[in-house]
């Protein structure tokens, strides 16, 4: 690879291919015991308790949602009082205007809370995962392509406080990886 | 993967022992329950119409429980599923309860009970009013036939005359011939018509008792197709065909499979599930019309049945979570049921809070924008009285917002003395809502059929409410601890066994 030659600067990471899905979910339980931080996974297909062996923890995302929700019920309730009741108060089916009219703000409310909490998850995520980006450096390497086919995959980043040129090609090879691959920026 | 199950350990199954003093606890209460209730019942006729309304409510908080078994077993085979064949057979346990809950229901049916026709107001009503019908029909018979006879004689003359008339013609014109023609043909099909009206007295009979019927109770004229004695019995046979046999089939297919190694068994449930599912919806769809939506027989709702199939669905997935919570603590299942099973368990749960949450909402609101007084009658006498901060406390706040709060929770669903917990909040919920559903039409219903003034209330009745639900639930528990001991707890030779145990979520 043309990456060998560069110093380790310019370098992102490994790529590191191991046979099986099983090989994977035990290389990722010793990775996460040797505290690598800035590292993933990538499989053609998800791999059931893969974020237990990662060591993931909870995301933050789901909180943020309780208050996007949040924040869409009782904007929906604000919008429709102020303007069905208080503002200019409207009869429909000879309704009441007052806090019996809940009912019927039932539905918009239902929505606008869907639709915030959905909102919040897609530009929530968005974050998470820092998209949109025009390139990612992984797609320099030829073995990353697998990730969408028949490899299992694992990309240790060289920005890691724990990796170290050699070592870490070592680890990887130690605990099992068949073909590693310098990734370049 | 480490650790990974291996279904083929397993494969003896793990067999339940009933504990014999609780076993005869529920049975002495559920027989010395059931006696004390029928003896009430036969000292105290006054009481009867009450007593019915208790017994109704509490055959039906049971038998909601035993057909969200049923429905969780359907579903689980039908979606070809995995996840929860370690606790699929205790759904089919509950499922075979029907049986049970069915067979306590005919007092319900049988109207020497005096039950029946004090739940079903439509029964009395359709009888006097079909007295009244027949009576009058024998009354105007025979001036109605003698009306006949008068018409049928008119009008032979009128064709006799016109006959005549056109043959002591000498020579008509074309015109005039015409006329005659016209004229006769129309006398003759107009006498055909009367010739084959059928003025047999039977035929009469009937056409005056549908004439006077109508005049009695209309809406029981134009429903008479449906609620009328003969169909609803039929239908109650119906009914117990489909759901005993469902649930005992796939109970004992299942059975079948734990000693069998051929997995046949386990591929004839799944396509017996698709077939069966939609005799099961209709099956109980049709029944709360009958049992439910009928004790106000001008009231409906499209809404109904999913309505009370959300609140089953729900609250035998809270009752199976509490029966593995109750084995696992007396020792079983500890190797099987893992915590994984217990977050599905209480995910299910709280995507059923919300679904019974939305299809009672529809229900309301359809009704309540609408505002048509036939639908309305339903919501406003839950919103007379004590209904109306009854309806607020335990349906909107106890049996939505707080589970769903509750249960938005992982950890809550990972901790399975907390899930419990909730579990038998939800059941205390459904207990309130079918309350809410049959008792309400109690007091306006007795006081109505006896002519007095309109009661929100029976005074006393909720003694019989309890009583009533103390005895069916000491026999249900009874039988539910006997057939878990039957079999194996797990299928233990399913071929989804080993993805069951290892589940990961």
């Amino acid at each position: 690879m043309s990456a060998s030659t560069d110093n380790s600067k310019s370098l992102f990471g490994y790529v590191a291919e191991f046979q099986t899905a099983s090989d994977l979910y035990h290389a990722a339980e010793k990775v996460t015991e040797a505290g690598f931080r800035r590292w993933d996974v990538h499989t053609p297909y998800p791999v059931h308790g893969m974020d237990h062996a990662m060591g993931l923890g909870k995301s933050w995302l789901s909180a943020a949602v309780l208050v996007g929700g949040s924040t869409g019920f009782l904007f929906a309730l604000f919008l429709q009082f102020f303007t069905q009741v208080s503002l200019y108060p409207t009869v429909v089916q000879s309704k009441p205007t007052n806090l019996f009219t809940l009912p019927a703000f039932f539905p918009v409310t239902f929505e606008l809370t869907i639709l915030f909490s959905g909102f919040t998850i897609l530009f929530g995520l968005l974050t998470v995962i820092m998209l949109p980006r025009w390139n990612h450096p992984l797609f320099n390497s030829p073995l990353f392509e697998k990730a969408t086919d028949d490899g299992f995959l694992m990309v240790i980043e060289a920005r890691d406080p724990k990796f170290k040129k050699e070592k870490t090609h070592e680890f990887l090879t130690e605990i099992g990886a068949g073909k590693i691959e310098e990734v370049a920026h | 993967m480490a650790g990974l199950k291996d279904g083929d350990n397993y494969k003896d199954g793990e067999f339940f022992k009933s504990p014999t003093l609780l076993k005869l606890i529920c049975l002495a209460v559920g027989v010395g329950g059931l006696l004390l209730f029928f003896i009430l019942r036969f000292s105290m006729p006054e009481k009867a119409g009450a007593m019915g309304y208790s017994w109704l409510f509490a055959v039906v908080f049971f038998l909601s429980l035993s057909i969200g078994g049923m429905f969780w077993t359907l579903l689980h085979h039908a979606s070809n599923s995995g996840w929860g064949t370690v606790i699929r057979r205790l759904m089919e346990n509950l499922g075979v309860m029907v049986a049970v809950c069915l067979i306590l229901g005919l007092p319900l049916i049988i109207p020497q009970f005096g039950f029946r026709d004090a739940l079903w107001e439509w029964f009395p009503k359709r009888e006097a009013a079909l007295e009244v019908a027949v009576e009058k029909a024998e009354k105007g018979r025979e001036a109605y036939i003698a009306e006949h006879v008068k018409v049928l004689e008119k009008s032979s003359a009128e064709l006799e005359k016109a006959k005549a008339e056109f043959a002591s013609l000498d020579s008509p014109s074309p015109g005039h011939r015409a006329h005659f023609e016209r004229k006769i043909a129309a006398l003759e099909k107009k006498q055909a018509e009367l010739d084959s009206y059928d003025a047999s007295d039977e035929a009469v009979l009937e056409k005056l008792t549908d004439k006077y019927f109508l005049k009695e109770e209309a809406l029981l004229f134009v429903k008479r197709a449906y609620l009328n004695e003969n169909a609803w019995y039929i239908r109650f046979v119906c009914y117990f065909i489909a759901l005993v046999g469902i649930a005992f089939t796939l109970r004992r297919w299942s059975v079948r499979q734990d000693t069998d190694p051929d997995p046949k068994w386990f591929r004839w449930l799944r396509r017996g599930s698709c077939g069966f599912l939609p005799f099961f919806a209709t099956a109980w769809t049709f029944l709360v019309f009958d049992w439910l939506m009928a004790l106000d027989y001008a009231w409906f709702s499209t809404m109904w049945g999913v309505y009370l199939f959300a609140g089953c669905a729900l609250n035998s997935m809270g009752l199976l979570i509490i029966m593995v919570t109750w084995l696992r603590k007396a020792g079983y299942l500890k190797d099987i049921v893992t915590l994984e099973h217990y977050h599905l368990m209480g995910k299910l749960m709280h995507a059923f809070v919300i679904f019974w949450a939305y299809i009672a909402f529809s229900q309301f609101f359809l009704i309540w924008y609408a505002n048509i007084t036939e639908e309305t009658k339903f919501y406003l006498m839950r919103n007379t009285e004590f209904w109306n901060g009854y309806t607020i406390t335990f349906l909107v706040a106890g049996h939505f917002f707080i589970p769903f709060v509750v249960l938005l929770l992982r950890k809550v669903k990972m901790m399975p003395m907390v899930l419990s917990g909730v579990a038998v909040w939800n059941l205390v919920m459904h207990f309130c809502d079918l309350y809410w559903i049959i008792i309400p039409e109690r007091g306006p219903s007795l006081s109505a059929a006896a002519g007095t003034d309109i009661q929100m209330m029976v005074p006393g009745a909720w003694i019989f409410d309890l009583l009533a639900f103390v005895s069916v639930g000491g026999i249900f528990g009874f039988f539910l601890l006997r057939q878990l001991g039957t079999a194996s707890l797990f299928p233990c030779r399913d071929p989804r066994l080993d993805e069951s145990l290892n589940v990961v979520n």
